[in-house]
């Protein structure tokens, strides 16, 4: 069985991409471990938000991207009902899915490692918002820009939003911190 | 051409839990695809887009959230080793990145083959083998690849001791072929179960094994640092 075939470049290559954007996450993460450690609770939201751009963002690139393809959505034309509601909804689940990381670390932090640390709600809500004012537009950039140059944004969406994704959001949790 | 702009508006305010032979009688008559008319009566001018967007997500990713959260309990435990261990810090979120990859490429492929193979016998599938191997080739060369970098950016801030080095190659690696054998475990069991079911495996598997892959990857690595660290 020969298995080094077009499949297998394809899965390799999409990794090395997404490989480097979570080295660079893990980089900033150990360049800050004293700051970022120093938050009770931090470890347990970290997944959850790392996470949750490549589930909101990621989803809203398929969304447009097949709507592109179907015709429903014109690539020339930004300011649609269909494209404010899809950018509306996105920001809109972000805030809330912020919000539930803050609040099951403060539920985790007080019933499981017995600290009572408020401040921990806030930080993936102020992250969560300077991120997804990053990431969302960003992606529906992208994903226009590919769509107009020929390729399908399907194949290349998913480690773009992983990789800058993981950047943006470390350092949106860095700057939530610093804010709080 | 009237007919289809009268057939398209009905699909239009048709309500989302009704079933909709329109579909099909569009998709027969006027050979517009099922895919195209999916999406107008998703989110056609009578939609209202967010509010659709947000109630079919908002479940699974609290679903998700959840599931990170356990997870993410689990490192926290081990705060103090992993501030020793810088590698292991650098390498959270790549395996993290990685392994929510493989579990959307198993989940995407098995779904596609469920739905194009005629013989039920999953086991003797060679394409299903094919990308198994695929999948553990390019998830073991990716590790050792990611873990030697890891090892090289932090050798400037200290150097690792050697059984150290030889322990965490040990530890990334192990971690990544348990993980991809449950991914491949939970893709073929589920999928199966919703195919029977007359569903679409695409809609479920994809949150099913990105979620089960990051909660697992959290706790398997946690217990593997615990044992041999």
């Amino acid at each position: 069985m020969y298995i080094l075939d077009k499949n297998f470049k394809e899965i390799f290559l999409s990794q090395i991409v997404s490989i480097i954007g979570g080295l660079i996450t893990g980089t900033i993460l150990v360049a800050y471990t004293e700051k970022l450690f120093l938050i009770p609770g931090l470890l347990i939201l970290l997944p959850g938000f790392l996470e949750m751009r490549g589930n909101i963002s990621g989803s809203f690139t398929s969304r447009l991207s097949s709507g592109l393809f179907l015709g429903v959505i014109k690539p020339n034309k930004i300011k649609t009902k269909i494209i404010n509601g899809n950018l509306m909804a996105s920001f809109f689940l972000a805030i809330i899915i912020s919000l539930t990381l803050g609040i099951l670390a403060f539920l985790f932090n007080y019933l499981i490692l017995k600290v009572v640390y408020v401040k921990i709600i806030f930080v993936p809500l102020i992250a969560g918002v300077i991120a997804n004012t990053i990431e969302i537009p960003l992606a529906l950039a992208t994903t226009f820009y590919l769509f107009k140059r020929g390729h399908d944004p399907n194949n290349i969406m998913g480690p773009f939003i992983t990789s800058t994704g993981d950047v943006t959001s470390i350092i949106a949790l860095l700057v939530a911190i610093t804010i709080i | 051409m009237k007919n289809v702009k009268k057939y398209l508006g009905k699909l239009r305010i048709v309500k989302k839990k009704h079933y909709h032979p329109l579909i099909h009688k569009i998709h027969r008559e006027h050979k517009i695809s099922k895919k195209t008319l999916f999406y107008i009566k998703e989110y056609g001018p009578n939609a209202n887009v967010p509010k659709r967007i947000i109630k079919e997500s908002i479940k699974i990713l609290f679903f998700a959230s959840i599931i990170s959260s356990v997870g993410g309990l689990a490192l926290e435990h081990l705060k103090t080793t992993l501030v020793s261990l810088m590698p292991l810090l650098v390498l959270i979120p790549v395996l993290n990145d990685m392994i929510g990859d493989y579990g959307t490429i198993i989940s995407s492929k098995f779904s596609t083959l469920l739905h194009t193979k005629r013989d039920n016998r999953w086991w003797i599938d060679k394409e299903l083998k094919k990308l198994f191997l695929q999948i553990m080739v390019v998830s073991i060369f990716t590790t050792i690849f990611s873990t030697t970098l890891a090892l090289v950016i932090t050798s400037f801030m200290s150097e690792a001791p050697k059984m150290l080095v030889y322990k965490l190659f040990f530890i990334t690696i192990i971690d990544v072929i348990i993980l991809v054998s449950i991914l491949f475990l939970i893709a073929i069991v589920s999928g199966i179960y919703i195919y029977r079911r007359n569903e679409d495996p695409s809609n479920f598997l994809i949150p099913i094994t990105t979620s089960v892959a990051d909660f697992a990857n959290m706790i398997i690595l946690s217990a593997l640092v615990v044992m041999f660290l």
